[in-house]
């Protein structure tokens, strides 16, 4: 089965072309990604219209690249799959519409995808794992604990009740001066830094739900850099140390819990999956790799360019829904919000 | 040549294929709406390829209005073409709203200046105008409206499109005669095919012409107001 991905949800432009192997698990013929971060780098975050702008700009060209690289002709394809939210929705919009009409002149199926499931899924693509298993999702605009059960099948253990993990990250490195995007900023600056040398919250810990809050510890970081005055590299390192360790004191606890609340509701995890921007961290891999051994559970960490916003991964949950007869309708709508589990959807405060 | 035209940019959703050489419609659908263009288009295009037979193959071009107009409207339009145009290998070419409007004004018996002009909100219009001898008087561009009443030529003036009401007020207030003609909510889709089959697609590709910077607050300024 072949398939073609498109992803516009943030700041990355991507097309790829996936296909399944017969033995499960999935080759990438070609994973075109065009990432806008020189763009939004002066704003500190993504800026919605700048993104869009893009995103209409290189989508066509680097579909045209992707079918090119993988020697595939639109008419080779099973199926045309784009990513329909969550996300900003003047980026979907170019995504979406261009999935439609390419699946409408060359009458393939459109598969409308979850950007967060094709996330969750990518660990099938790379390790054509087995459900169910348990999935940490954190990037800028996410962060979630996923028991995925199934393909269509996500019980949400736990989410963030306030900011995404990269965002908290992107927010701290934009008052510590350190530029964007955030993650690998504050990395490298942690890297000399003393993680020890201020006393960050870390919130929610011990909580018996699987939720996230990273406000709290923004904050603490911002009254730091106030009580310190002007900032020396030192300060900024070491501030960006005792944050990242914050960062990832909080991400093992809820992961270790929401291991917990799998186990109780679909038994043993076939795998802990990482997945998203966040994913990058060098701290929090090591982290969770640890807490996977010391569990009993199998580390499964996509490579890196599958971890962060790509076309592959759409790509792969299309050949997923394809597979099972679920295509979508040209009228299906972009989604700005799209939690993966409807009944999840009141106790979270609007944010994924 | 058969010419798939496409405009979601202001107050309608419009498809259709026309036959350059022949000045025939073979397919035409249009829907009055100030959003849900991206839901509607499959739609329509749909509709559009049904009725043709064999159907989308036999096009040949496919041109799209790329603005000025809805940000969104303009950006669901074009990446609409553009995917056409890869799936049917033909080329693209953009074609402006401003150009659409004027477009069935120009020729005529009346041989007045024209005038096409789309709101572009804040006491501002994109506006572009046409003297009566044909010439490009003022290129497309965004204008407050008090500012493009003070270019609009004496003599007869017809001026179309969404900011026609605006634009024609402004002109009166300053004494000069003009008549309201034209489409207004959105272009005729037929005008949008002609003016694309015309078009050469080296110099007008399909690109968007917001003619307005996104609404942004500079880094510089931002961290000085915090």
């Amino acid at each position: 089965m072949l398939v073609l991905g498109i992803e516009t949800t943030c700041d990355e432009t991507a097309a790829a072309i996936v296909r399944s192997r017969p033995g499960g698990g999935g080759e990438i013929l070609a994973n075109e990604v065009m990432s806008q971060i020189a763009l939004h780098a002066s704003y500190g975050g993504v800026v919605p219209e700048i993104a869009a702008r893009a995103h209409v700009e290189y989508l066509d060209h680097l579909i045209r690249r992707a079918l090119k690289t993988a020697d595939v002709r639109l008419t080779d394809l099973d199926g045309l799959a784009a990513a329909a939210g969550p996300g900003l929705i003047g980026g979907v919009l170019v995504g979406l519409t261009t999935g439609k009409m390419l699946s409408l002149a060359s009458r393939k199926p459109l598969i409308a995808i979850n950007h967060l499931e094709a996330h969750a899924l990518t660990a099938r693509l790379t390790d054509a794992l087995e459900f169910p298993y348990l999935a940490l999702l954190v990037s800028g605009g996410h962060s979630q604990l996923l028991a995925v059960r199934g393909v269509g099948d996500y019980l949400r253990l736990g989410s963030t009740v306030d900011d995404a993990a990269g965002e908290a990250f992107d927010k701290v490195a934009k008052l510590l001066g350190l530029g964007y995007p955030g993650g690998p900023m504050i990395e490298r600056a942690a890297a000399t830094g003393d993680p020890l040398r201020f006393a960050l919250p870390r919130p929610m810990l011990g909580r018996p739900k699987a939720d996230f809050s990273f406000s709290g510890l923004k904050t603490a970081v911002r009254l730091e850099v106030e009580r310190a005055g002007p900032l020396t590299p030192a300060i900024v390192n070491d501030l960006a140390a005792s944050f990242q360790a914050a960062m990832v004191d909080v991400m093992v606890d809820r992961t270790r819990v929401a291991m917990r609340a799998f186990r109780e509701a679909c038994g043993h995890p076939a795998a802990l999956v990482l997945a998203g921007g966040v994913a990058a961290n060098g701290a929090i891999r090591g982290a969770m790799l640890r807490l996977a051994t010391e569990t009993g559970v199998r580390p499964v960490f996509p490579p890196l360019a599958l971890c962060t916003d790509n076309g592959a991964m759409i790509a792969w949950a299309g050949i997923e829904r394809l597979r099972l007869g679920m295509v979508d309708d040209l009228s299906t709508p972009a989604r700005q919000r799209w939690p993966l589990d409807q009944q999840g959807e009141s106790i979270h405060h609007g944010k994924a | 040549m058969k010419i798939l035209a496409i405009d979601t940019a202001l107050g309608a959703c419009s498809a259709c294929v026309y036959e350059s050489t022949t000045g025939q419609l073979l397919g035409f659908e249009t829907l009055a709406m100030q959003r849900g263009h991206a839901e509607a288009l499959p739609g329509l295009v749909g509709k559009i390829r049904d009725q043709l037979l064999p159907g989308l193959d036999q096009v040949e071009r496919v041109a799209v209005t790329v603005g000025p107009g809805s940000f969104t409207g303009i950006r669901v339009g074009i990446a609409a073409a553009r995917a056409l145009g890869l799936a049917l290998d033909v080329p693209v070419v953009g074609v402006s709203t401003l150009s659409a409007f004027a477009a069935p004004l120009l020729g005529d018996e009346s041989r007045a200046a024209v005038a096409a002009a789309i709101d572009a909100r804040h006491g501002a219009i994109y506006v572009m105008m046409i003297s009566a001898s044909g010439a490009m008087q003022v290129t497309p561009r965004l204008l407050k409206i008090d500012q493009a009443a003070l270019q609009l030529p004496s003599g007869t003036l017809r001026i179309c499109g969404s900011g026609a009401a605006l634009l024609a007020a402004a002109a009166r207030q300053r004494g000069l005669s003009c008549d309201m003609s034209g489409a207004l909510d959105a272009p005729d889709i037929s005008y949008v095919a002609r003016l694309g089959a015309l078009a050469d697609p080296a110099s007008a590709p399909p690109d968007p012409l917001y003619l307005k910077a996104p609404d942004v607050t500079p880094p510089g300024r931002a961290a000085a107001a915090s």
